[in-house]
């Protein structure tokens, strides 16, 4: 049993009734096996018409003049817009504006320049970019008249590489943007690199090419807009993973309508990985239609409308350098890297490429010298945005290549290499020189359970066996630190965020000793009313089919910044569990009048109040709901019904760690590359629902392997995206790697009162570098030092034969 | 045109245009949306529905060449609400399904695996897997998925009115093991 009474600080270690840590099951899964929820594209509102995007079938032009009169008269058209239609409506704001911006102290300026209007009027920038919209009667009719619309297009020539973006005489982007450069990055101290760098006994180097990929959530996305003339409100029901921040963008700051009359609404949402946090033209184009038309207006992607127009991912080319002694001691690293920022800056693109990846560069490294500096350019490819683990995902690559590459070079092995430089438990928290301190760790632990775990003795043997069948094994190992839980606000501004990222959540417990659980961010598939119920019963000690959680309305919740960067369990479930400690503080005020002794003499636990040392005089919790809900007898200071919120904006980051092991075979006759073995370790602190978080460690893994052997947004030198459909852009499917070998160690982070790091996608960080490693590590006796991804049957085929990369 | 089609059991009749696929009329002409559309190139399987039996993507059928026939969709499975089938505790038991779009594919796809199996030796793992080529799902890794259909078999098994069914308590008991 715990106890509490009175007041309990931030940073109370874990207090409940031993709830969290069990694998409940998922509350939400029945409905969704019974094809129950309903996403955004089985809303169905009374006279709903349907709108249509036309997006340009080129990359770059002007367009000389749109003709939209035959489109008009087709049956079932209702209305043809394009920008003239929206002289009025602001662009799209890009929020993160790296480099640290506290000048613009609030309000500030709500884009970058390049910031992308709901509709292009004169210039379009990429193929998918949206010109025009038409609204009819059905999806079908609304489709067939997008073809009636005639555009003249005056062609400019493209680009779609960023460091060729940059170059002298590239194509212009913006007229705003001479040079298409959206920023320039850098942290770490460079002139210390630079020395460590030149003056080391050994250093290596690689080109890396980190390649773009796309998300794919297998429910595109869809908007349905609906206004009210009645009342002059407006609502938005989207596939969104931050309504409340989704509110404020498009109420302020691009229709220019007050806050309080735009009502967001996130239904069931089918999968995400941060694309959809973005704003996106179709949602202000759903609102503004609605009311032009007096009924509601909705709209659903196409899986090619989505490769087109929902943010991409990666796609960075990098130089990286890594300095070091002939025994092993790593003693610098530095990166330039030139990142695609696409044709716009998305809502947080630019910080995505930025600090994301390059504060993160030196993992898991206790590194005397580092340095990354990053251009982040234009160019006529979709707009740039978070890839699940986005950022992380391409530092972990970047030095986890480098530490095998030196290890290769110096003749040790990369494992002996990582074991003898990894942060020491007894330096945390730890300053990476790059920007982030890290939290709490011990990666010597969570390393050497993942070497033992996947039997990394025996692959000298195993390596000789598969010879015998025709095939070269290698096993690639890859460690990595991931920053999670944004928050802090205020160290997000210095990161040139534009907005809060503190969480909240609301506890209103009912007469009857029900309780309500709202918070602000909005699942995407996490089961957040399981494991948020299991927050507050914990605390409360209550039971949990007792506790309902409701987020993703902005009417019903309280402010929260959404679901992204792992996010949800280690801000909005401290968020629950604080709120829960003031309501236990409050009934224990309360209940020194009900049980009619001194406050502390009165003990709150397993959901009752009662006399300490005498148990008998006690009120259970749904006693005290009742009671605190008439308010009989309570003197002045203590308000009356059981109703509180929490604001929760943390002191810091927190840093989930692994190690992960790959072990892969390569068909000496075919050149493909098949995942035997992998083997992971993660640290995420405190787990809530470890059969939750088992599920997304999977998905992450799969994810990142898709990274390593498929995926890739692949542009044609016209700026066409040639991977525009699933035909084109390959996903990993259920063959495509055996079952994982899991475990985890646990180091909670101080900087929240559960101890709770971010777990949802932190395992796609390492899954890249560790499968490229393991492919190097079996082609290594061919002189493969590095090999791009994604790592396809004809880029080994042709490195078995001894083609050059 | 005149069509029609027997869905979940119930006669629909009702006129289409010729170029309308089975997917459109199950989800907007006949409101089932559990029934999704998750591409537009027959890739993901989000829409697969059984077709007389077969499972078959919904998004690549006409409904002219699917009159006649019997459809049942995911709502067909089970009543609102009400108890789920044996593959779909599964999949709950083994938390198979995460944002929940490719599910009621899966399930219709998975459905048929399952229901073969009675008769004979489960799927083995790669064999599942195979089964499952035709369904993306970016959320679980579809490690949960194949636990759940294993699961699914080992129960659909043990229910099968077979000789040693009633042999097996016996033998738990023999090895001292207790629940
Ligand atoms: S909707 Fe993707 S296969 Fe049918
Ligand atoms: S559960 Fe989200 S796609 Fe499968």
């Amino acid at each position: 049993m715990t106890a509490v009474t009175g007041e309990t600080p931030l940073q109370a270690p874990i207090q409940g009734n031993g709830l969290l840590g069990q694998p409940l099951d998922s509350r939400e899964d029945p409905q969704l096996l019974r094809g129950e929820a309903t996403y955004v594209g089985d809303i169905d509102l009374p006279g709903t018409a349907h709108m249509a995007i036309l997006g340009s079938p080129v990359a770059h032009a002007k367009i000389l003049s749109i003709d939209a009169k035959a489109a008009e008269q087709l049956p079932g058209v209702l209305k043809v817009a394009t920008a003239a239609d929206f002289t009025d409506v602001m662009p799209l704001p890009c929020i993160w504006i790296p480099g640290g911006v506290e000048s613009h102290f609030p309000p500030h300026p709500y884009g970058l320049p390049g910031s992308r209007p709901v509709l292009s009027g004169d210039t379009v920038r990429h193929v998918g970019d949206a010109i025009a919209v038409v609204v009819a009667e059905t999806p079908r009719q609304a489709a067939a008249a997008l073809a009636a619309i005639s555009v003249e297009y005056e062609p400019l020539p493209v680009v779609t590489r960023a460091d060729e973006a940059l170059a002298e005489g590239a194509p212009q982007l913006h007229e705003a943007v001479p040079g298409n450069l959206n920023a320039y990055w850098t942290c770490g101290d460079k002139d210390r690199t630079d020395a460590a760098i030149a003056e080391a006994e050994v250093t290596v180097e690689l080109d890396l090419v980190n390649q773009r990929t796309i998300n794919s959530p297998i429910e595109p996305r869809g908007a349905v807009g609906d206004y009210n003339a009645a009342t002059g409100e407006y609502t938005l029901y989207a596939s969104t993973q931050g309504p409340h921040n989704h509110r404020f963008l498009l109420s302020a700051l691009v229709l220019g309508i007050p806050f309080n009359k735009l009502r967001v609404v996130a239904p069931t949402v089918g999968g995400s990985f941060g694309t959809k946090g973005y704003l996106y033209p179709d949602m202000a184009l759903v609102l503004l239609l609605s009311k032009a038309l007096g009924r509601p207006v909705k709209w659903v992607d196409t899986r090619t409308g989505l490769m087109n127009s929902t943010v991409q991912g990666r796609d960075h080319r990098q130089h990286v350098t890594l300095a070091g002694t002939r025994d092993g001691r790593i003693t610098a690293v530095r990166c330039t890297s030139y990142a695609n920022l696409g044709a716009y800056p998305s809502t947080i693109g630019p910080g995505v490429a930025t600090a994301l990846m390059g504060r993160s560069i030196s993992g898991m490294y206790d590194i005397d010298a580092a340095f990354c500096e990053v251009y982040v350019a234009f160019t006529n490819t979709v707009p740039l945005g978070a890839q699940r683990g986005s950022g992380r995902a391409e530092a972990a690559f970047l030095m986890e290549r480098l530490v095998d590459r030196y290890a290769s070079e110096i003749g040790m092995d990369p494992a002996a290499v990582r074991r003898r430089n990894l942060v020491p438990k007894e330096k945390f928290p730890y300053d990476n020189g790059l920007g982030w301190t890290y939290d709490s760790g011990d990666y010597q632990l969570n390393f050497d359970r993942a070497i033992e775990l996947s039997g990394y003795a025996d692959m000298p043997a195993r390596k000789t066996e598969a010879r015998t069948r025709g095939k070269r094994l290698g096993v690639g190992i890859a460690s990595y630190v991931a920053i999670c839980g944004v928050g802090p606000s205020t160290r997000m501004s210095k990161e040139g965020m534009l907005g809060g990222t503190w969480e909240s959540a609301n506890i209103r417990v009912h007469p009857t000793g029900e309780v309500t659980v709202t918070v602000g961010s909005a699942s995407t598939g996490q089961s957040h009313g399981t494991v948020f119920a299991q927050v507050a019963a914990d605390e409360l000690g209550i039971d949990p089919a007792t506790v309902q959680v409701y987020e993703g309305d902005t009417l019903k919740a309280p402010y929260g910044q959404g679901t992204y960067g792992s996010r949800s369990y280690s801000m909005a479930a401290p968020a629950i569990a604080l709120t829960a400690r003031k309501l236990k503080a409050k009934l224990v005020k309360a209940g020194a009048v009900f049980l009619g002794v001194p406050e502390d003499k009165v003990v709150y636990a397993d959901g009752k109040v009662f006399e300490a040392g005498n148990e008998e005089n006690t009120k259970t919790f749904a006693e005290l709901a009742m009671a605190m809900w008439y308010g009989w007898g309570l003197p002045p200071e203590i308000e009356p019904a059981l109703d509180e919120t929490t604001h929760f904006d943390p002191p810091d980051f927190n840093y989930p760690f692994g190690t992960h092991v790959a072990v892969v075979e390569i068909d000496e006759l075919t050149g493909e590359t098949e995942v035997v073995a992998y083997t992971a370790v993660d640290d995420a602190g405190n787990i809530g629902n470890p059969k939750i978080v088992l599920g997304q460690i999977e998905g992450s893994i799969l994810h990142g392997l898709g990274q390593a052997l498929m995926e890739h947004a692949e542009y044609d030198p016209d700026g066409q995206l040639v991977s525009r459909d699933l035909g084109h852009y390959a996903l990993p499917r259920a063959i495509d790697a055996p079952f994982f070998t899991l475990d985890k160690t646990t180091t909670p982070t101080p900087h929240n009162p559960l101890g709770a790091k971010g777990a949802g996608e932190i395992a796609t960080v390492p899954p890249a570098a560790a499968v490229v490693n393991a492919v190097v590590d079996a082609l290594s006796d061919l002189g493969v030092q590095h090999i791009d991804m994604p790592v396809t049957p004809e880029k080994v085929w042709r490195r078995l034969r001894g083609e050059a990369q | 045109m005149d069509l029609s089609l027997n869905v979940n059991g119930r006669p629909e009749q009702f006129s289409a245009q010729p170029n309308e696929l089975l997917v459109e009329r199950l989800r907007d002409g006949l409101g089932l949306t559990g029934t999704k559309v998750g591409c537009d190139t027959g890739q993901c399987g989000t829409c697969v529905v059984r077709l007389d039996g077969r499972s078959v993507k919904s998004c690549l059928i006409l409904t002219a060449a699917a009159a006649g026939s019997a459809v049942t969709t995911i709502e067909g499975v089970t009543t609102p609400g009400g108890e789920l089938t044996g593959l779909q505790e599964a999949l709950r038991e083994e938390h198979g399904t995460q944002c929940g779009f490719c599910t009621p594919g899966m399930v219709m796809a998975l459905g048929e695996l399952v229901d073969n199996t009675t008769d004979r030796e489960p799927p083995t793992e790669p064999e599942i897997r195979e089964w499952l080529t035709g369904n993306l799902c970016r959320c679980t890794g579809y490690h949960s998925v194949v636990r759940g259909v294993q699961r699914a078999c080992s129960a659909a098994r043990a229910q099968a009115p077979v000789e040693q069914g009633t042999a097996q308590p016996a033998t738990a008991a023999a090895s001292g093991q207790e629940g």
